[in-house]
């Protein structure tokens, strides 16, 4: 049986076999299809219908399903959902195990989180830096505010003000109002 | 009794988040239906050979005493499974009470893949045979019996027809 408990191990070794089988756009279909619009469908209907309300919604109970320690952070204003992620449950879980299937594990989230924000009227900034530690503005595509900066919205819980952030800058990806795993900066 | 966990990749967490069954659920059908049942089950069989390779290993090593160890450990980190877990002198049996997946699935209302149960004779076969052992499957959709034995049992061949569909 294929469980649960270490669903993120396979999960990523299921990337690097459909890029062996049909390349980077079975990956991508993967993630859109087979994550955004089946698995995660009460993502969709909460943040569809919800806005920022539903992105709470659904956020608030995943995190805290996956991260009971809550190695991440909420925070909301009239103009952008942020979420900043000290401690990535999924990541971490690869990174304490040894596992890496395929080459860019964090780039399945933006591979079906972006299409959802793009079918709901929002983009996204973004930036993770491979060691378990991201942040995510969440505007409507409709926004002119500019990505925010260090600690402005999220205050110390802003995972940019850590000291271990940009330990290596050439391992941070940016995504700037973005939809696409493909956008990367 | 070894109380080491016998789960190769370790969670901070003791059980898993039973959300993720409908991201399996999904996988599945996105397989199938992009590439195949055929494809599906080479994609099962090269998870059992090469993601749980480390476990084969220690089956193959460790014996019968060692699958019963992993099973046990296995679906006590699975939440809301129902398992009894048995170990005699050729073969480990597995009586699936309650599916917790099948269960989950259900509950969040999602469409079941109707092969979602052969998934764990493909894969347990994978396994079983680069173990030195055989793996049989009967029931499904909820309840079943997986077997996992030394060659001299001398297991009938498995009958895919003992493998129920799964319902929603």
């Amino acid at each position: 049986m294929i469980g649960c408990y270490d669903f993120c191990g396979h999960y990523e070794w299921t990337f690097g076999w459909l890029e062996r089988v049909g390349g980077h756009e079975l990956v991508r279909a993967y993630w859109n299809e087979a994550i955004n619009h089946d698995s995660q469908r009460h993502a969709r209907d909460l943040i569809i219908n919800g806005g920022f309300e539903g992105m709470a919604k659904y956020w608030g109970h995943t995190l805290l399903e996956e991260s009971p320690d809550l190695g991440f952070a909420i925070t909301r204003t009239d103009e952008v959902f942020r979420i900043d992620m000290h401690d990535c449950p999924s990541k971490g879980f690869l990174l304490r195990n040894g596992l890496e299937n395929y080459h860019d594990y964090c780039d399945h989230c933006m591979g079906w989180i972006g299409p959802l924000m793009k079918d709901s009227g929002y983009v996204i900034d973004h930036e993770h830096n491979h060691r378990g530690q991201c942040w995510w503005d969440i505007r409507p595509a409709s926004s002119a505010g500019e990505s925010s900066k260090p600690g402005a919205i999220a205050g110390s819980k802003d995972v940019r003000l850590r000291p271990d952030w940009n330990e290596s800058p050439a391992q941070l990806d940016r995504y700037e109002k973005a939809t696409d795993s493909d956008d990367k900066l | 009794m070894n109380s080491e966990s016998a789960l190769p990749y370790r969670d901070t967490k003791p059980q898993g988040a039973p959300d993720f069954y409908y991201a399996i659920n999904a996988t599945f059908r996105f397989i199938i239906s992009r590439l195949g049942r055929e494809a599906w089950v080479r994609y099962l069989e090269e998870m059992g050979r090469g993601y749980f390779g480390v476990v084969n290993e220690c089956w193959r090593t460790g014996g019968l005493q060692a699958v019963a160890h992993y099973w046990r450990d296995f679906f006590a980190a699975e939440p809301g499974a129902v398992v009894e877990v048995t170990e005699s002198a050729d073969c480990v049996e597995l009586v699936v009470h309650e599916c917790s997946a099948i269960k989950h699935l259900r509950t969040g209302g999602r469409e079941i893949v109707k092969e979602y149960c052969q998934h764990c004779y493909f894969l347990g076969r994978a396994r079983a045979e680069a173990s030195g052992l055989t793996m049989r499957l009967s029931g499904g959709d909820g309840c079943c019996r997986h077997i996992y034995a030394k060659p001299e049992a001398d297991l009938p061949p498995q009958d895919l027809a003992q493998i129920k569909e799964a319902t929603s």
